[in-house]
């Protein structure tokens, strides 16, 4: 409070005071109530270029503020992803027919499309707490966990953080850890890796449910350079194991001089593919190393936060990705945050297209083939429109 | 009256030290923001001696202080020190203020009323034979010379408490620029924040009937915060909760006041005087506080 708006009736007491305590001005109070819980609320829709994907994302935050700096955050996602996402045979001029994920039916795709699994609907739910805490003066250490869930993926992961302030808190240097098991349970099972695409009813190449493991080690460290400007630089090292193929993406067999798909004909009587395909097969091991920097810039209320991610790995993909958000506080705690992101890939070194017939021997052997990621730019703007209650 | 217990305990915690003693009746907590224990120590000893010393001056439960020989004047005019009037100027300012319902002269009437939660009201009569000797508009105050009427009594309770801390705070400041919190009873001064922190948490207990369940923790990095309540000071008669804050007019409790005010000033004499004038308004407490434009929480 500032003496110069203080009340005829504080200002007297003010003088008063002075005289009483023998004192010419006392600093001014500064004081403020810690809220107690505090709620973030956020609605997001996000829609790739090309009309295929489109989530609606509702994401509910709650922090509580015990004493001695001890938070406990709950944070809860609710994801409604509706589109089409390609199978990844390649389109060709005549109608090719596939055996749904099920295996229990078919689904056939017009000459000269690109093959689209239609029945992409799927409803993600994630919760996740944590706890953060002082660990002396300068150091923090927090520690949470983390689930979420699908109809076929299931998530469950725990991470620890210590992070350490110096320079007069300017600097902090932090190391995290985070490790994750992911349990999938595709319909139908999980196809062989490289295993032909069968007629309906016919599940033999499938192996049921599977998993992965995923180990992240993130370093970092954030500047404060001015009261307006925040810098920060990470290096991340992230390792899966286990079943890391998309369960639901098929690659075509070509004739190797016409380059369309090469025909199949199904059992008598029994619905089945048009052509020939191979459910995917990508390595079972994957390394990725990241570099993350990020600035935030404080103007007025406003905030402007950039940031850039170059990612490399021995899948030999190499990623960007250019983030930009300003946040626009509306009245009464609202604000609205337009999000520009722009994101381009090189495809994995084993990627291919499709797969002439006479060099699908070999490949087979090294069962390192991928449909999945097309060499693509993806630029999508989104805006956030979102609420924030101190209690 | 016992021997009384004028030692200081001190206790190391991450990132600063703890000094704890007993003062006014009250459990106080001084936090000092540094690593060099001689130095906390130190300013223990300057912080509990300046509020021992304001105690054996100012406590109306003393013989032969400054307070008791003006009690004991009956009807004879008594010079006092610098201090006690300055004291006695400000609860003169106060009275003006407050258009006479802070008056330090209002302490008798304790003899009529004992708030302990029991539901013992007393006798109108016995009120209004009290109330024949309050009022500070009876006494006759020349600086330095104050003149009580026979049967009238003065108690610094009021201001004392909060005084009681700011004194300590300010000798503190002037010895060391460590960081310090000191918590009298509830009253409570921030002399900065401790090291890069953006104040000290302090936490105010939600009482067991609000409806408000949570505690608050206010982040103080400098001033003062004060707080008036009667989480125990009560009488309770016929559904009537009659709390501990006497009208000085009628010698009765002031009706509709809130359970607990909590108050944010420069200085804790400011807030604690801020809660008391609010507290003394009755149901008009918030609007009154609201008015003055300082920041405050009310527990009703």
């Amino acid at each position: 409070m500032s003496r110069n708006s203080k009340k005829p009736l504080a200002v007297s007491l003010a003088t008063a005071t002075c005289a009483l305590l023998g004192t010419t001005t006392a600093s001014p109070v500064i004081a403020q109530e810690e809220p107690v819980w505090e709620f973030n609320t956020a609605l997001l829709y996000y829609g790739e270029s090309d009309n295929r994907v489109e989530d609606i994302s509702l994401n509910v935050l709650a922090q509580r503020n015990f004493v001695d700096d001890r938070i406990l955050t709950l944070g809860l996602t609710v994801d409604s992803l509706t589109g089409a996402t390609p199978y990844g045979a390649i389109p060709f001029d005549g109608p090719q027919t596939f055996t749904t994920p099920s295996g229990l039916q078919v689904r056939t795709t017009p000459a000269n499309e690109i093959p689209l699994d239609d029945t992409f609907f799927d409803t993600r739910y994630a919760v996740r707490g944590s706890w953060q805490q002082p660990l002396g003066r300068m150091n923090t250490f927090s520690a949470g966990l983390s689930f979420s869930g699908e109809f076929d993926y299931k998530h469950l992961g725990a991470n620890f953080k210590i992070s350490h302030d110096f320079n007069k808190r300017n600097s902090t240097v932090s190391l995290a850890l985070a490790v994750a098991r992911d349990d999938l349970d595709p319909e139908g099972g999980a196809p062989v890796p490289l295993s032909a695409m069968l007629d309906v009813g016919d599940l033999c190449n499938r192996i049921g449910d599977v998993d992965k493991d995923v180990v992240d080690i993130v370093a970092g460290i954030t500047q404060v350079v001015n009261r307006n400007l925040l810098f920060q630089v990470n290096y991340s090292f992230s390792n899966s194991s286990g079943y890391l193929n998309d369960p639901y993406k098929i690659i075509s067999l070509v004739d190797s001089i016409s380059g369309d798909p090469l025909p199949r004909i199904p059992t008598p009587g029994i619905a089945g593919p048009s052509h020939q395909y191979l459910f995917e097969s990508r390595p079972d091991e994957r390394t990725k190393h990241s570099l993350y920097v990020q600035t935030k810039y404080y103007m007025n209320g406003k905030v402007l936060d950039a940031s850039y991610r170059f990612m490399t790995g021995d899948w030999d993909i190499d990623s960007h990705t250019l983030d930009l958000r300003y946040r626009w506080p509306l009245s009464g705690g609202n604000y609205l945050e337009p999000h520009f992101r722009y994101y381009t890939q090189s495809h994995a070194e084993f990627y291919r297209p499709s797969i002439d017939w006479w060099i699908s021997a070999p490949i087979l052997c090294f069962r390192r083939l991928s449909p999945r990621r097309i060499r693509c730019h993806h630029r999508w703007p989104q805006v956030r429109l979102g609420n924030r209650i101190r209690q | 009256m016992a021997a009384v217990d004028r030692s200081i305990h001190i206790l190391k915690k991450p990132g600063y030290f703890q000094g704890t003693f007993l003062a006014m009746g009250s459990p106080c907590e001084v936090l000092s923001g540094t690593d060099d224990e001689s130095l906390a120590s130190s300013l223990f000893d300057v912080v509990a001696s300046e509020a021992w010393r304001i105690e054996d001056k100012f406590s109306r439960y003393l013989p032969d202080n400054a307070v008791d020989r003006i009690n004991r004047s009956d009807g004879q005019s008594v010079e006092v020190d610098d201090e006690t009037a300055n004291m006695l100027d400000f609860a003169a300012s106060l009275h003006e203020m407050s258009d006479g319902r802070f008056d330090i002269t209002s302490g008798v009437l304790r003899k009529a009323w004992v708030f302990d939660g029991s539901d013992r009201i007393p006798d109108d009569g016995l009120v209004q034979s009290i109330l024949a000797t309050v009022g500070w508009e009876k006494v006759a105050w020349d600086r330095p010379t104050l003149t009580l009427q026979p049967g009238m009594q003065i108690d610094f309770g009021g201001i004392g408490k909060e005084y009681a801390v700011d004194k300590p705070a300010g000798l503190a400041v002037d010895n060391s620029n460590a960081p310090m919190l000191l918590n009298f009873g509830g009253d409570v001064v921030a002399t900065g924040s401790p090291g890069n922190s953006s104040g000290w948490q302090v936490g105010i207990e939600a009482l067991e009937s609000s409806a408000r369940k949570a505690d608050r923790v206010i982040r103080l990095a400098q001033g003062a915060l004060a707080t008036s309540g009667d989480a125990r000071r009560f009488i309770l008669k016929d559904g009537v909760r009659y709390g501990h804050i006497l009208d000085p007019g009628t010698g009765w409790p002031i009706k509709d006041t809130p359970r607990s005010v909590t108050v944010a000033a420069d200085t804790c004499t400011e807030a604690g005087m801020l809660a008391t004038l609010a507290m003394l308004r009755g149901a008009d407490a918030e609007e009154f506080l609201q008015a003055q434009d300082v920041q405050f929480w009310q527990q009703r």
